[in-house]
């Protein structure tokens, strides 16, 4: 797998990234992957090799929905969408998540 | 679930959707001038395909071929469980398919359920004119009747033998709608003459000729047309298994009819019944009786769990059932505990491999579950045996003809109720033998320094549970066993070896005159009292144990005035028939021949009799009114009782009437004699004598002792069964107990090699290994015998009078049996134990 300078995803962290960049609608692998990249201020890289996996997983959860569909480029391309379960798993990630950075913020601020 | 569907619908479109995804993403990277992931396709394939596999199904496969190869390497496991585990399920499906059958199973007509019998005035059979009034009354949707208490006369152009007949009204085989296998069914248009046999009777006498349909058979001296064969599992509406020969319509003006009624659609078993009171009411004030019709109304159903409810016989049955499903669930208990004895030996034999796979980050769940698995495929192999030693109990229970004067075959299929309790019990055998063993390994391989003694200790319980089980189901068998031997030196209360006696169906329409075979009975007694070595020969209407008949009716006593309810069993013979019987005459006398008998109508009452209705003074001579009969009965002779139906009956009241002067209107009599000579010398000249004086009645000759088999047949049964799964119980727990003598001794094989080198005698190593077992036994024995104190309480409905299920004797020689057995199965383990090598043993491990 290629390497990269963009820190390390925390396991479960990419899923709550590609529910919350799939919130505007319907995208490609590729787009969510630039979305994400963008939202992150160009910190963190989603390589492919992580993020069709997580993709299909989620598919298979019923987080996210698949279809084929025409690209802006006119080309046939895979879309995914989040479902209401997706929705609902999104909020809760969020959840977890802002509990978990504000912990580890609140740790990193004070002196042992 | 809907993971499920998504993997099994789109699987095939996932590996092509992956690679032009993939492409797309390249192509995009690409054009927009990023850099192109160098990232390996395949990789990214391989994850998504591990996606989208049915993990759990693959898991499980694979874990059954893991299993299976593992167990192709330890025969002795394999063997032990198919064995056990084969037996324990064969014996409980064979008991539950006999449970089925006679109790659940539904006679051969369409929709049985809507199908009921019907009761006037509590009497099982009504005339034919009652019959008629219920059908035409239009409560129901049809009525039929049936009389299955003939016999009747068939003439193979060689012999004439009797057979066991049904007489129906002609609409019998349309209203119930009887499957037929060749022909068809009796049709009310039909004449009198015409005849449907059963599969079994086709098959036996008239070697299974599908031709016979439409030929002609001689019964009672008549040509009858055949026009139909039964399949070969029908059932009849009696059920237990009774499969009369022949149907025929009914011939005879005063048969009385058993009546079934088909509900119309809705109609309730309440609601017939309460019409069937209606109808009997107008029937009391149209065409009064002998008895009240609307007095003992029944509408009852013919199978299923409704019959069950309405009759007294199939409670017991039932119960009867349920003990030996109890009996041989606790021997399939046994069975699983051998099993689960020798995985737990498995167990610590495969710990190594356990740790390793946990150690290589295998889920204990995942081990958990292969575990079971292979415990699984034992139980499969166990279930398969099982069945087939099902197949072959029904097919021995096919062909087994018990010693009744009936035919009875039952019919054992391997229906979905008997499927589904296998499934059932192989369930139950996968938790019981599997679940313990598999924790157990998977406990000890995670802390593998936990005492083995403790281990030891567990299969030691088992052991213990295992002896304690066995001494219950050992002490149920050995009280049936004993009950059997108790009934076999009960008296029936009759002379049984020097006796024979001859069962006569004359043909109906020659003797319809009473005086002919009044006539009939003079000649044949006279012919056969002149035979040599015949000391006395006497008639009946019944000889006891071959048929019976029981009458409750009101007597007025015509000296006191006083009424009572007296229920008693009857019986018509010739004045010999006590001498000839061997039956003591108590006080008075036996009835006397032709015009020396004073009274119109002398009675012979037994000692019971006596001392429960007559009691308050002298019997003898007393007099009184049978019923509303206005001819006084008097009483000339008293004496001993008989049993009647089984040897274990309390004494009934009996009362005998003169043959000779009852109005008999039975084609059936039976005439029994005292030998001088071994009864079964007399067979062939009584048959003779009988044969020339009617040649065409049907005749059956045998021994008093070689037909009263019926009487013994519930203890025998009862002895068989029980004392067979007794003995089976005890063998499953003996092998386990050798099991582990044999494992224990292994372990020690160290431990008694030190012993030895140090000194100590080889016979007390055998002696410990025996004390050790004998230890167990004694644990196992004490528990045992606790628990079958109790639990064999219940079953003294079954035994004998005078049989106590408490009585120490059976306890005592049932814990005998087991702990000779029990230390017989220890003595090789200990003989290994004495000899082992000091040496070869301190080197071993």
């Amino acid at each position: 797998m290629a390497k990269s300078d963009s820190p390390m995803l925390l396991q479960g962290t990419l899923d709550l990234l590609i529910l919350h960049a799939l919130q505007r609608g319907a995208l490609h692998g590729y787009s969510i992957a630039q979305t994400i990249h963008l939202l992150s201020g160009q910190a963190l890289k989603v390589e492919e090799g992580s993020l069709y996996p997580a993709l299909y997983r989620l598919e298979l959860d019923g987080a996210i929905a698949a279809h084929w569909g025409v690209s802006e480029n006119n080309r046939k391309a895979k879309y995914y969408e989040i479902t209401k379960r997706g929705k609902k798993l999104l909020a809760a990630e969020q959840e977890t998540w802002s509990r978990l950075s504000l912990g580890v913020q609140r740790v990193l601020a004070r002196q042992p | 679930m809907p993971r499920l569907f998504l993997k099994l619908f789109r699987r095939r479109s996932m590996e092509r959707d992956v690679s032009a995804e993939l492409a797309f993403h390249r192509d995009m990277a690409a054009a927009q001038g990023n850099p192109i992931p160098m990232g390996n396709t395949t990789v990214v394939q391989e994850q998504a395909r591990d996606l989208w596999r049915f993990t759990r199904i693959e898991n499980l496969w694979r874990d059954v071929v893991y299993g299976a190869r593992s167990l192709r390497r330890s025969p002795a496991l394999v063997v032990t469980a198919l064995l056990s585990l084969g037996l324990g399920i064969g014996i409980n499906t064979g008991i539950f398919s006999m449970a089925v059958e006679f109790l659940l199973s539904q006679p051969s007509v369409t929709n049985p359920g809507s199908v009921v019998s019907l009761r006037l005035g509590g009497n099982s059979h009504a005339n034919k004119e009652v019959v008629d009034s219920v059908r035409a009354s239009g409560l129901f949707q049809d009525v039929v009747g049936e009389n299955e208490e003939v016999f009747i006369n068939w003439n193979d152009g060689a012999d004439t033998r009797q057979i066991f007949c049904v007489q129906t009204t002609g609409n019998y085989f349309a209203a119930l709608g009887v499957p037929i296998a060749y022909g068809r069914g009796i049709l009310p248009q039909d004449p009198d003459e015409v005849a449907v046999l059963s599969n079994h009777f086709w098959r036996s006498r008239l070697r299974g000729d599908p031709a016979v349909v439409g030929r002609t058979i001689r019964l009672d001296g008549r040509p009858y047309t055949v026009v139909g064969i039964l399949p070969a599992d029908y059932r009849s509406l009696v059920g237990f298994g009774l499969s009369p020969d022949v149907y025929v319509p009914r011939y005879l003006d005063d048969t009385r009819l058993a009546m079934y009624a088909r509900l119309k659609p809705g109609m309730t078993i309440g609601q017939a019944g309460a019409g069937l009171l209606t109808i009997a009411r107008r029937l009391d004030q149209v065409m009064p009786g002998p008895f009240p019709y609307a007095q003992h109304i029944q509408a009852a159903a013919v199978g299923g769990m409704d019959r069950i409810k309405t009759e007294t016989e199939m409670q017991t049955i039932g119960l009867f059932f349920i003990t030996l499903l109890v009996v041989v669930g606790l021997v399939l208990l046994i069975a699983c505990v051998n099993v689960a004895g020798m995985l737990l030996a498995r167990g610590s034999a495969r710990r190594q491999e356990l740790a390793i796979r946990l150690s290589l980050g295998a889920g204990r769940s995942r081990l958990f579950q292969q575990l079971l698995v292979e415990t699984a495929l034992l139980a499969l192999l166990g279930t398969a045996f099982g069945l087939m030693l099902r197949q072959a109990m029904a097919a021995a229970i096919e062909l087994y003809k018990p010693p009744l004067p009936i035919p009875i075959h039952l019919h054992l299929t391997l229906d979905w109720r008997i499927t589904l309790y296998a499934i059932l019990l192989a369930s139950f055998a996968i938790v019981a033998c599997g679940l313990l063993p598999a924790w157990r390994s998977i406990r000890h391989s995670i802390a593998p320094n936990l005492g083995r003694e403790g281990r030891m200790r567990l299969q030691r319980g088992l052991v213990v549970a295992q002896l304690a089980i066995s001494l219950v189901v050992l002490t149920v068998g050995f009280l049936f066993l004993r009950n059997l031997l108790r009934s076999n030196a009960i008296s029936p209360g009759f002379d049984v070896r020097h006796t024979l006696r001859a069962d006569v169906n004359l043909p109906p329409a020659a003797y319809k005159d009473v005086l002919r075979k009044r006539a009939y009975v003079a000649e044949s007694l006279r012919a056969l009292a002149a035979l040599p070595g015949i000391q006395a020969a006497a008639a009946a209407r019944i000889i006891p144990f071959t048929d019976n008949t029981s009458f409750g009716s009101e007597l007025t006593l015509t000296d006191t005035g006083r009424k009572v309810h007296a229920e008693f069993a009857w019986n018509a013979v010739s004045p010999d028939y006590f001498h000839a019987m061997g039956i003591p005459i108590v006080r008075g006398r036996t009835f006397l021949a032709g015009s020396q008998e004073t009274a119109a109508r002398p009675v012979v009452v037994n000692r019971t009799f006596a001392a429960r209705y007559l009691a308050d003074r002298e019997p003898l001579g007393r007099t009184f009114f049978w019923g509303f009969d206005k001819t006084p009965v008097r009483i000339v002779g008293i004496v001993e009782g008989t049993k009647t139906l089984s040897i274990g009956e309390d004494p009934r009241p009996q009362i005998y009437e003169d043959l000779s002067k009852i109005d008999n209107d039975r084609a059936r009599l039976q005439f029994v004699l005292r030998s001088a000579t071994p009864p079964g010398t007399q067979l062939q000249a009584v048959r003779a004598t009988l044969r020339r004086v009617e040649p065409n009645a049907g005749l059956e000759v045998e021994t008093l002792y070689s037909s009263i088999g019926l009487a013994f047949l519930p203890s025998q049964v009862g002895a068989a069964l029980l004392g067979g799964i007794g003995v089976l119980g005890l063998m499953l727990a003996t092998i386990g107990l050798y099991g582990v003598m044999v494992y224990s001794v292994s372990r020690r094989t160290r431990e008694i090699g030190v012993r030895l080198a140090l000194g100590a005698n080889r016979r007390d190593i055998a002696f410990m290994v025996l004390a050790s077992a004998a230890k167990l036994i004694l644990i196992g024995s004490a528990a045992g015998l606790l628990c079958a104190f109790f639990l064999v309480k219940p079953l003294a409905m079954f035994l004998v009078p005078g049989l106590r299920t408490t009585d120490p004797v059976t306890f005592v020689a049932v814990a005998a049996v087991l702990a000779i057995t029990g230390l017989a199965a220890a003595w090789a383990p200990a003989r290994r134990a004495a000899s082992v090598d000091p040496m070869s043993s301190l080197r071993y491990e």
